[in-house]
This record gives structure tokens, sequence and C-alpha cells, in this order.
């Protein structure tokens, strides 16, 4: 008996009703098509160039190298299917092997995007700090503008400066440590150190060269080695050009991440969170970086570095947000991070002046209208 | 088996696809995904085509899709291509002062909102060239760019006419879309014009301003807008009230839209009818948004009971204390692993109603509402010269607007 189907010749849009037997001819088997009670022979196809075609579970299709691209048999009914295959193990096998290739080819994709992840979360740092050389340093002035512009938004306040004269004391004493701090690193950028009023104890280095050290901050500093540490710290993020880097890094993550979920245009909450992960490891690497700096400076500053390390913790613990996001946190821990400070700075000489001569600390430490005791 | 032939047998569109199959395939994808960082979407937007192709049946014979998911990852990789460049404009778009930011962020949005006819266009002509039926390939012609051009100035015009001009694009989206299609040889007809549009539009329009004003006019009246103070809470009832019959307004005129415009697609002398019921259409979102009800119920309970095993102390005394909880994941690498795992869920649930509710009730509801008039002119059309096109629809896969 011919197991029934239908058959679509590829040529032309008729269907005909046909039927199917097995053929022998010499070692080479065929797939017979048969017409009508007569069994009028229709066409026949090789066995060897039969593949099945995906379709729903009660359907098999089998399309045949070789023949028009849209030739099809199409057998349906479990009892027919069976049939078929059962006439034809070599169908089965066959879509094994395809199945296998599938799985292969979207294991070598998987690979490949894990090779470029890795290729990325260790070649953002360098590739940024290489992309970084080539950003105009004009470019990067005008976006510390704007960032700075953002940072006055999130702090829902206007940004007053503690001591507007640029020309006092505590504002040139200021000017000449940055100044003298970032001597010699080849950096485009001149300093511009901003004493702010802001309840939160936080510094920070702008793109482009600007320098924000809020209130809260200086009143928590207890010595000249603890706020000169800090500072020289955020010089370090400039000559560096941190901010920047960061900039460009994130980016990156937010794009890669884009990729990962295949929409480039949704702006996630996994891409932020992202963002946040990988990032932090490239900032605690900055971190690092910026503290190298500062103990650098304190070969020719008279001042003793391990103090910023004493203040970044004591400030620290009135964070709680920073704390609570120690997961991600960009600042490396306090305890390595003095060690590692200690060891930098071993080898300075003990006997340079302080930074600041005592009527210049005072007048800093008074700049924001507190006691300065 | 005999088969009836005559041009005045009309046949019916039959879907055989079961929402359990559908279920079963998109759960099996959404896991592969995971091993996959993301890669398995082409395969699970493959073996999804299939699905629908497959189980749509047409005078007893099946779609065919052929399409293959190395072909979906080439043309994504291609879309990069144009998403790298635009991704770095954003970028150096963020970093200026914020005017020029707004400027050059609309600029691109302009651009973008270009690019989805050109997306949409191509992601239609391949997958109708990878559609197959009774052996014969269909495709689509027409220039992608002039499609998004066209698209774009009526878009234009939308806006200067405040949504009036809507009708007239339409059909001339619809026509440019049908004229440019074929099934092998032959080619598709659209019949329609703005006159089966207008008078239904119309009125939905005059109907949904006047709903609009009486219901902002009743809550305005009752003080939901107080030029100062508190709102009243019970102002909002007549504005919900409005915005919900709009929304049943605008599903009347959507049944009707394409209940016509679908019936004006032409193969030959063969005939498309499609006959769409608006309540079929009002009860398919009502199963979207009980759906989507069900799901967020479940997610975040689920939620709930997993964060507060994770971190407990954050729900001592029966509320919920941020500043504990953020305090909590400090080292906690399990809190992060199930914020993430939460993201995904939440993700693979939306998805996945959307899929079964408005994906699949949508499809059915097109499929079985179609019939066909002298199909069996259609036996003389011959095959199309093979589509040697590499890669698919990148594009509107990076710009999220592929369908199906």
């Amino acid at each position: 008996m011919p197991i029934p189907a239908r058959y679509y010749d590829g040529v032309t849009a008729r269907v005909r009703q046909v039927g199917l037997l097995y053929e022998t001819e010499g070692d080479v088997s065929y797939l017979l098509v048969v017409e009508g009670e007569a069994r009028v022979p229709v066409t026949r196809w090789p066995v060897k160039a039969l593949t099945m075609v995906s379709s729903r579970p009660d359907e098999l299709r089998l399309r045949g190298r070789g023949l028009p691209e849209g030739a099809r048999l199409v057998v349906r009914g479990t009892a027919a299917i069976a049939r078929m295959k059962a006439g034809l193990p070599v169908l089965e096998r066959r879509q094994r092997r395809e199945t296998r290739q599938q799985i292969g080819l979207a294991a070598l994709a998987t690979a490949a995007l894990a090779a470029v992840i890795l290729a990325y979360l260790y070649g953002v740092p360098l590739l940024a700090g290489r992309i970084v050389t080539l950003v105009p340093p004009d470019w990067e002035r005008g976006l510390g503008g704007t960032v700075a512009t953002q940072m006055e938004a999130s702090l829902g306040a206007p940004i007053t400066l503690c001591d507007p004269a640029p020309e006092s004391t505590a504002n040139m004493a200021l000017a000449r440590f940055g100044a003298k701090v970032l001597e010699g690193s080849n950096s485009p950028f001149t300093l511009d150190i901003r004493v702010i009023h802001a309840p939160v104890a936080n510094a920070f280095a702008m793109p482009g060269g600007r320098i924000y050290v809020f209130s809260a901050l200086l009143e928590q500093a207890e010595s000249q080695d603890e706020f000169a540490g800090v500072l020289a710290h955020e010089v370090g993020h400039i000559a560096y050009r941190h901010g920047m880097e960061q900039l460009l890094a994130s980016a990156g993550t937010g794009a890669l991440i884009g990729f990962i979920l295949g929409d480039m245009t949704g702006v996630s909450v996994a891409a932020g969170l992202g963002s946040t992960v990988i990032d932090s490891r490239f900032s605690r690497e900055a971190e690092r970086q910026a503290d190298a700096f500062a103990a650098q400076a304190s070969y020719h500053q008279g001042f003793d570095p391990v103090g910023l390390a004493n203040l970044l913790d004591r400030v620290g613990g009135d964070d709680a947000l920073s704390r609570a996001l120690a997961l991600f946190s960009t600042h490396p821990l306090t305890e390595e991070r003095k060690a590692a400070l200690d060891a930098l700075a071993a080898d300075r000489p003990r006997d340079l002046p302080p930074p600041f001569s005592p009527e210049e600390w005072m007048a800093i430490r008074t700049m924001c209208g507190s006691s300065g005791v | 088996m005999v088969m009836q032939r005559g041009p005045e047998r009309p046949v019916p569109v039959v879907f055989t696809g079961s929402r359990r199959e559908l279920v079963g395939l998109l759960l099996r994808g959404y896991l592969l995904l995971l091993p996959t960082i993301g890669l398995y979407r082409f395969w699970l937007t493959t073996w999804t085509r299939r699905f629908y192709w497959s189980n749509t049946v047409i005078d007893g014979d099946t779609l065919e899709y052929t399409g293959q998911a190395s072909q979906l990852l080439v043309g994504f990789l291609m879309a990069l291509a144009v998403f790298i460049p635009l991704y770095g404009l954003f970028f150096y778009l963020s970093t200026q002062s914020s005017d020029a930011a707004i400027v050059g962020y609309s600029l691109v949005a302009v651009g973008i909102w270009f690019l989805i006819g050109y997306a949409i266009y191509r992601a239609r002509d391949f997958r109708l060239s990878r559609t197959l039926w009774r052996g014969i390939r269909c495709d689509q012609t027409g220039n992608p760019w002039a499609y998004a051009l066209r698209r774009f100035g009526w878009s234009l015009l939308m806006l200067a006419t405040a949504g009036l001009a809507y009708p007239f694009m339409a059909v001339s989206l619809w026509r440019y879309r049908y004229v440019h299609s074929w099934f092998g040889t032959r080619r598709f007809g659209f019949t329609g014009s703005w006159r089966l549009l207008a008078g239904q539009y119309y009125i939905s329009y005059v109907l949904g301003v006047v709903i609009a004003g009486i219901g902002a006019g009743i809550g305005a009246a009752m003080g939901a807008f107080p030029p100062s103070g508190v709102a009243n809470p019970w102002a909002y009832l007549p504005i919900g009230i409005a915005l919900l019959l709009i929304g049943i307004v605008i599903l009347r005129y959507q049944a009707r839209e394409l209940s016509r415009m679908f019936s004006c697609v032409r193969l030959g002398s063969a005939a498309l009818t499609v006959t769409i019921r608006a309540r079929s259409l009002l009860h398919q979102y009502l199963r979207y948004g009980l759906a989507l009800i069900v799901a967020g119920t479940v997610l975040a309970t689920g939620g709930f009971v997993v964060l507060s095993f994770i971190a407990p102390e954050a729900f001592a005394n029966g509320d919920f204390n941020l500043q504990l909880f953020l305090q909590h994941m400090q080292g906690s690498v399990e809190t992060l692993i199930a914020i993430v795992l939460g993201y995904l869920l939440i993700l693979g649930g939306l998805n996945l109603s959307r899929e079964l509710f408005l994906g699949l009730a949508f499809w059915k509801l097109v499929a079985n509402g179609a019939r066909i008039t002298d199909i069996d002119s259609l036996d003389t059309v011959g095959a199309r010269a093979e589509d040697k096109s590499l890669g698919g629809e990148g594009l509107a896969d990076a710009l999220n607007v592929g369908a199906y």
C-alpha cells in the first residue's frame, strides 16, 4: 500500500494527492511518487537527497537536495508518519545531525559572545585609558561644565562657594597646593578647586580639571595630612583623566548589555545594574592610581598620605548609602589601602614643611564658616 | 479523497495550534536564553514562527516558514554596524550642554523614527520571502527607503492635521505593502480606498473627542485639577471611565479597519475576506490585562518571599525599611543574584503574557476570521527565483519593532 501524501512540485502552486512507495535500483534507493488507483509514477526522489523540514507534530514534510526550492512531500497522521520513519530511518538520523549542527552553532556563537564579554571586562579599562588620551581637552572641559550642572540639579540646590573671593588666603593656598601636586604630570588642564557648602562629606574630580570639596568633608578633616591627602588624591583623578575614562567605560558597558538583551533602544534596569557591577572593578583600579599619585606627591609636599585613608574611612561611616553599596564600592578597603599607601610613601623625606602654613590652614578650616577648632 | 473545485467555493483559513504547545515552546526557549547569554532568542523567534506558520492551514495546506536562526543572527550583527555609531553619537550628546543635548537627541529620535519604517519593511520582506505555501514562495519587492520616506511623510502630516489624515495614510501604506507583495509569480493587489475608513474613523474621532471633553469637564467640576491644594480623588473616576470608553471606541474602530483593509487584499482573482469583531478584540485585551495582573501578583509575592528570606531584618515589624535593605546588600551576592533573577522573571512573565494573549490571540483572530474565494485560480502560479539575501531583519530586531 502506498503511503498517502500531498505533493508540491515547487514549480507551480498545484497540489497533488499522491502515494509514496520505496524503490531500489541497483544500490540506489528512491522514494517513488505515484498518483491515482493505477499508481502512475509522477516522480521519484533519491533517498540520499531527502531531508525533513520542521513542521507540526502530526505532519512530516520532506524536501530534497537538487530539487526545486519549494518541492515538498507532506505526510499526515501518526500512522502514516510512523510508516515513513520506519521505512526511512535515515531521515531521523539526518534530523538529529541537523539539530546537532544548530546546537553547535548556538554554542559557538555563545562562546564568541562570552569571549567578547571577557575581552571587554579586561580590555575596557585599558581601552578607555587609551581612548581618553584621544579626547580633546577642550571637549572634556566643556563636559565638566555639563556634569557640574547635573550635579547641581541632583543636589537640589544651587552650588554656593564657601569663599567666593579667588584671591583669599584659603583659595590661594589651595590653588598653590593643587598646582604643585599636578606639576610634572603633563596634564592639559588647569586645576579649579572649589570648596562648596554641602551637608554630605564628599569630594570629587570632574572631567576637565574641576575639583569639588564639600564643606562637610573639610569639617571632618582632623589634620593637614588628611585634607592634603584627599586633595592630592582628587588631583590624581584629574591627572589620569579618570572621570572621562569612567564615562567612556559606562557607555561601552551600556552598549554591551543592550546587545545581550537584544534591545539597543531600551534603557533597562539590568543595564544600569550591570554597568555598576562592571564599572566598579574599573574604578577600584582608578582609585589605586589616584592613591599612588597622592603618595608620590607626598615626596615633595610634606604630608602623610595615610591620612587620606583615615579621613575617607571616617567620612564613609556617615554615608549610609555608600556603605550599603559596598558590594559595588569604588573605594578599596581601608586597611588594605593604608598598607599600600604606607608602602608607597615609605621613603618620603620627613623633614619637609607641611603643605600649608598655620595661617593658611586656619583660613581653609574657617572658609565655610565653621569654628575651625 | 475527492477535492471539490469551483470558483464559488469560499475557503476558510484554519488555525490548529494550541496555547499549551506555544507555552512549552516559549518556556523551553526562555530557559535556553540563560546559558546562551541571550543569543538563543534568534532560535526562539524561528521556532515561534514555525509554530505560527505550520499551524495556519489554507485550503488543506499549511504555511511553511523556511527562515533560519543563523540568518537572524547575521542580520542582528549587521544592524550593529548602524547602532554602534549611533551609540557613539548618543554618548557624545549626553556629554554636551543640556540645550545642545536636547536638540541632538530630538534629531536622533527623528532619525530613528525614519529608520523604523525601513526596518519594518525589511522585516516584512524577510518574513514573506521565507513563507511557502504549496511549494511556492512569497516575496516582497519595492524599495524599503521609499516606504520609510512615505511613512515618515505621512506621520508628519498626521502631526500637522492632529490625526485627521489617518485614513489616507493607512490606505496608502497598506496599498504600498500589498502592491509590492508576491505569491510566486503572481502579484498581490489592494482594492481599498480612504472612503472605506473615513466614515468610521471620523465618527470614532468625534466620539473620542466628545467623550474626552465630557470626562475632563465632569472631572474638573468635581475638582480633579484644583489650581491649588489637594485634588478630590473621586474626580478621577469620570476621567477613568472616559478613558475606558475611548479605549472601547478605538478597539471598535480597529476591528473595522482590520476587517476592511484585509478584505481588500487580492491575489489575481482570488480575494481575501476577513471578519474581526470588536468584541473579540476587546476580550483579547481584557484577557491580556488579566494575565498581566496575575503574572504581576505572582511575581510580586514571590519576590517579597525571596527577599524577606534573604534580607529578613529589612522586613521586620511588618514594614519595609529601604535603608536596612540597602545596608543588607553590603557584600550580599545573594541579594544581587535575586535582583537579577527577579528582573529576568519579570521580563519573562511580560513576554509570555504578550505572546500568548496578544500575539497568539491576534493571529488566531485574523486566521479564523479569514475566507478566501476563488482559491483554485492560484493553481497556475509559478515559482519565483530563489532569494539569496543572507541576513534577516536585524535592524527591526535591534529597534524592537519586529512582529511574530
